[in-house]
């Protein structure tokens, strides 16, 4: 236990200078032995999404599990905040966002704060409020609000409204109930993910956190490849790294099918 | 069944969208319109990015012009003269449109500014359709009223008093070239902006301002049609990355078949009652997206698109 030991000392020390530690570092906590129903899933032509179930041991029978889907990569994005000019709405604000993971998704047995306090959370990026620290606004277009408060305000309505879209896309979950995390006799547990079709390519890992009395006792991972395939595939990188050779071919394949129906439908005697 | 289509990101049904080309390609067999006004406004509905929406579309208009640019070649309703006069007018315009969406959706307001445009043009088009057509239906009623407006020639002598005169042996004119490059350019924007043809503002023009033969007024259409779109997708592919071709081969096929059955109904059925209901339709289509401008939306916050198009 003398990592529990060091992450306390750690705590306490952030506790009193009153700003994160870094000290604790999950890799080092006993392995979690986890396995995914598979590793890889291919989007193709008629890809609507895909769910992967996840089963592993529990390193101290009876911990608290957290388990957090993320992308590796996070995203640099673009918000556009509307509001009214005259009778109509438009897009009168723009932030630059970095850091915002693309994707996030928390299970837990309980709800998180029962499991661990704010600062382990904030630590361990867990939880929506612990992405909220992590987000850098930059005002790119519009006029900046004159106090520091209301800047704040309107920083957290702009991370609103990023959470709105990303849950609708199902991009963004957090779900704390012992039904959507089935651990039986605190041994060996087991749930699933749902990828959404709005996931994309990249790499994604899955961290599983395991918490005795709020502090860090097991850490797992697994890494989830979404890759496109087949025609799925090449339509996008061509159409994304030889856009001059893709937009020629979109227009010759336009015409050659324009004229061969043309042709079908002539033959067939309706002109 | 569900089909992914990669450049929009979207997993959407795939009868749902063969569906929307069919009613689209039955409603432009049934007027002989070309349907991109309605067909953009009806992705959008169902989810499909309103940029990649306008750019697949022009896609898909490429595909439908394009046979019926080439029947009408081979029967020589073509003023290559003319058509390629405004051409050049197209190309400048559909070049100017694709770096105005480029602007626009930079600055987050493509879709408000392609919504106010569409609700102004389907308002205007709806409007004069339901007017026409209640006109021609009530002079059905009291044929002794029937007074026959004649194409207006005054608009013609006008532009045709304009400076840089050319000869157009096929459509037997000699007139000025400004009028029909400026409305080639207009039409180029606007297909840009908006993935429509615009047949139904160039074939007018052609023959009521420019005072071109009917006939010769659709083919030469078609065939600056098929080359303004094939220049707006490649505009389009290459600065937004927002065509996807999938989806416009999948509007293709179901426009195409839905063409063929527009086009059997309409030798059945009363002209002036069937459009009378397009314009209802489209009165309708405007009234929504003017309702999208001025209701609260439902998100304050919206994503732009980020650095590399479609993702």
């Amino acid at each position: 236990m003398k990592g529990g030991l060091r992450l306390l000392l750690a705590l306490g020390l952030a506790a009193a200078l009153g700003q994160p530690a870094g000290a604790i570092t999950p890799e080092a906590k006993e392995k979690i032995v986890t396995a995914a129903s598979k590793n890889l899933i291919e989007i193709g032509l008629t890809y609507r999404g895909d769910q992967i179930y996840f089963f592993g041991v529990n390193p101290v029978p009876g911990a608290d599990l957290i388990i957090r889907l993320t992308a590796e990569k996070d995203e640099e994005i673009k918000l556009s905040v509307k509001g009214r000019v005259g009778p109509f709405w438009m897009t009168v604000k723009q932030y630059d966002v970095t850091g915002a993971p693309f994707m996030y998704k928390i299970h837990a047995n309980k709800p998180i704060r029962e499991i661990i306090s704010p600062e382990t959370a904030k630590e361990l990026e867990i939880g929506y409020e612990a992405i909220y620290h992590r987000l850098k606004f930059t005002l790119a277009r519009g006029s900046e609000p004159d106090t520091l408060a209301e800047k704040e305000k309107e920083k957290r309505e702009v991370f609103r409204g990023l959470i709105k879209i990303k849950e609708k896309a199902n991009l963004y979950n957090i779900v704390e109930v012992p039904e959507r995390l089935e651990i039986p006799d605190g041994k060996l547990y087991k749930h699933y993910f749902r990828f959404p079709p709005a996931a994309t390519e990249g790499k994604y890992q899955v961290e599983t956190f395991a918490f005795l009395k709020g502090e860090l006792v097991g850490y797992g991972k697994d890494v989830i490849e979404i890759k496109k395939v087949g025609l799925e595939q090449w339509l996008t990188e061509t159409s994304q790294n030889s856009p001059v050779f893709f937009g020629i071919m979109a227009v010759l394949v336009a015409v050659v099918a324009g004229l061969g129906v043309g042709m079908i439908f002539r033959k067939g005697g309706h002109h | 069944m569900e089909i992914y289509l990669p450049i929009a990101g979207i997993s959407i049904n795939f009868f749902l969208i063969i569906g929307i080309g069919g009613l689209v390609g039955f409603l432009s067999g049934l007027f002989g319109v070309g349907g991109g006004f309605l067909l953009t406004p009806l992705m959008m509905m169902i989810g499909i990015p309103p940029a990649v929406a306008a750019a697949s579309d022009s896609n898909q208009i490429v595909a439908a012009a394009s046979s019926g640019a080439f029947a009408h070649w081979r029967l020589g309703n073509v003023d290559f003269k003319m058509g390629l006069v405004i051409l050049a007018g197209g190309l400048t315009g559909g070049t100017i449109g694709v770096q105005l969406v480029k602007i626009l959706r930079a600055i987050g307001n493509f879709e408000f500014v392609m919504k106010v445009v569409y609700v102004i043009m389907l308002g205007l088009v709806g409007g004069a359709m339901f007017m026409e057509s209640l006109r021609t239906i009530r002079r059905s009623r009291n044929p002794e009223t029937c007074v026959l407006a004649p194409p207006e020639p005054k608009l013609a002598k006008l532009f045709a008093k304009l400076p840089l005169k050319m000869h157009f042996t096929r459509s037997g004119l000699h007139t000025s070239a400004i009028f029909p490059f400026s409305i080639g350019t207009t039409v180029g924007i606007m297909a840009a902006l908006l993935g429509v043809g615009g047949g139904f503002i160039m074939v007018p023009a052609m023959i009521y301002v420019i005072g071109m033969p009917t006939i010769v007024a659709i083919g030469t259409d078609l065939f600056q049609i098929v080359l303004t779109s094939a220049n707006v997708t490649l505009q389009q592919a290459i600065v937004n990355k927002t065509v996807d071709l999938l989806l416009a081969l999948i509007l293709l096929a179901g426009s195409t078949i839905g063409a063929q059955f527009g086009a059997l109904a309409g030798k059945r059925l009363r002209g002036e009652q069937i459009r009378i209901l397009l314009a209802i339709i489209v009165l309708i289509l405007a009234a929504k997206l003017f309702l999208d401008l001025i209701l609260t939306p439902e998100d304050l916050v919206s994503l732009a698109p980020a650095k590399g198009g479609g993702h």
